[in-house]
């Protein structure tokens, strides 16, 4: 009994980890720049992940505005939060909630790809704004570290087995 | 080891038996509600079409224009790798080359895994139809084309007053792709597991 307990809270370790290293991630990623930005006529300029958003809501684009911080900052947090949940359903035992459990799970799988959009959005002004002195985009260590966060946390939610959710109901009597 | 008239839900592990489903009809687990299987109303046929206008939309998505940005007097076209020579040519290798495995490498892998898992089925090869099916659901955990889009509007409406864009040919093919891509997804899981010809419902054993 005690080895099959004991293999079922090691099953939950490494999405832990996996979570914990995104958590760590999570600081650089939104302190940083995460490009920055040349353009005749202006002076240079960092931007962070918050820092464009505000530019994008300052520019009117309410609807963007809304799209990339839900992206980029609510969905990151959410799946953190949700999988840290699971994970400690799982070490503690969540009888009676296993269901509610693994519809977080369904959603956290679903909503996850979504947070990568600020890296394409980095990756692709880098790649498309190559003007030399008359305007040029460049990336930033912030970039890399969101990127991070991004690939820890899908990787965590992939290695995270829901079914570890329902033992309490498939244990036998 | 599951028979063949036996589902087992992914997420609980519930094993359930088959029964045939008609089409548009969705089996949930009777004891998570996820969904176990939704028979397509359109057959394979339908992925095999989808699959392959996406391959060959994926080739001028590639090769044409993406976006060309004015500045003052200067022009510059780009494409759809340059998003990964971007980030690679500032040092950036890993973070560009998987931005280049998600929005370009894994889409297009993917439509050609859909691809040879018709194939393999209409030759009625099970067991590579079955490698082929789990290689596609891995693969389209890391596509991410409908992303990459969204990303690059953005990026649009960002450049709005400081650099005239107009989109090109290849932006215009490359969403057809990612289009195409998740339309013969979506038909490819919603087909039984069993294989196409067995529809089949779950119920509780």
């Amino acid at each position: 009994m005690k080895r099959t307990i004991d293999t079922i809270h090691s099953s939950a370790v490494v999405p832990a980890a996996l979570a914990l290293s995104a958590v760590v991630m999570l600081a650089p990623a939104y302190t940083l720049p995460v490009m920055h930005l040349v353009f005749v006529g202006q002076a240079p300029s960092d931007t962070t992940i918050f820092s464009g958003i505000k530019q994008l809501w300052r520019q009117g684009l309410g609807i963007l505005a809304a799209i990339v911080f839900t992206a980029s900052f609510l969905v990151p947090l959410l799946k953190l939060a949700g999988l840290g949940w699971l994970v400690v359903a799982v070490w503690r035992g969540g009888e009676g909630q296993s269901r509610r459990l693994t519809r977080v799970y369904g959603l956290i799988d679903f909503i996850g790809r979504w947070s990568m959009l600020d890296v394409f959005l980095v990756a692709f002004l880098c790649g498309a704004v190559r003007f030399d002195a008359l305007a040029s985009v460049q990336p930033r260590a912030g970039i890399l570290a969101f990127g991070g966060v991004v690939v820890l946390t899908m990787l965590a939610t992939r290695a995270f087995n829901p079914r570890l959710l329902w033992r309490e109901e498939t244990r036998p009597a | 080891m599951p028979s063949d008239d036996q589902l087992i839900c992914p997420l609980c592990g519930q094993v359930h038996r088959h029964q045939p489903l008609a089409p548009g009809q969705r089996a949930c687990c009777i004891r998570c509600e996820a969904t176990l299987e939704e028979r397509a109303r359109l057959g394979p046929d339908a992925v095999l079409a989808f699959a392959l206008a996406g391959v060959m939309l994926a080739i001028p998505a590639a090769l044409l224009p993406f976006v060309t940005l004015v500045k003052v007097s200067a022009v510059r076209t780009s494409f759809l790798t340059d998003s990964f020579m971007g980030l690679w040519s500032h040092d950036m290798n890993a973070l560009g080359f998987w931005v280049l495995c998600c929005g370009v490498l894994a889409p297009f892998a993917l439509l050609l895994v859909l691809v040879a898992a018709v194939w393999a089925e209409r030759r009625d090869t099970t067991g590579r139809f079955h490698q082929l099916r789990q290689l596609a659901r891995f693969i389209e955990y890391w596509a991410m084309p409908e992303v990459q889009i969204l990303g690059v509007m953005v990026a649009f409406f960002k450049l709005g007053d400081v650099v005239d864009v107009s989109i090109g040919p290849g932006l215009w093919c490359y969403a057809a792709t990612s289009l195409f891509t998740l339309l013969a997804w979506r038909q490819f899981n919603l087909q039984p597991r069993t294989g196409w010809s067995v529809a089949s419902a779950p119920v509780e054993t």
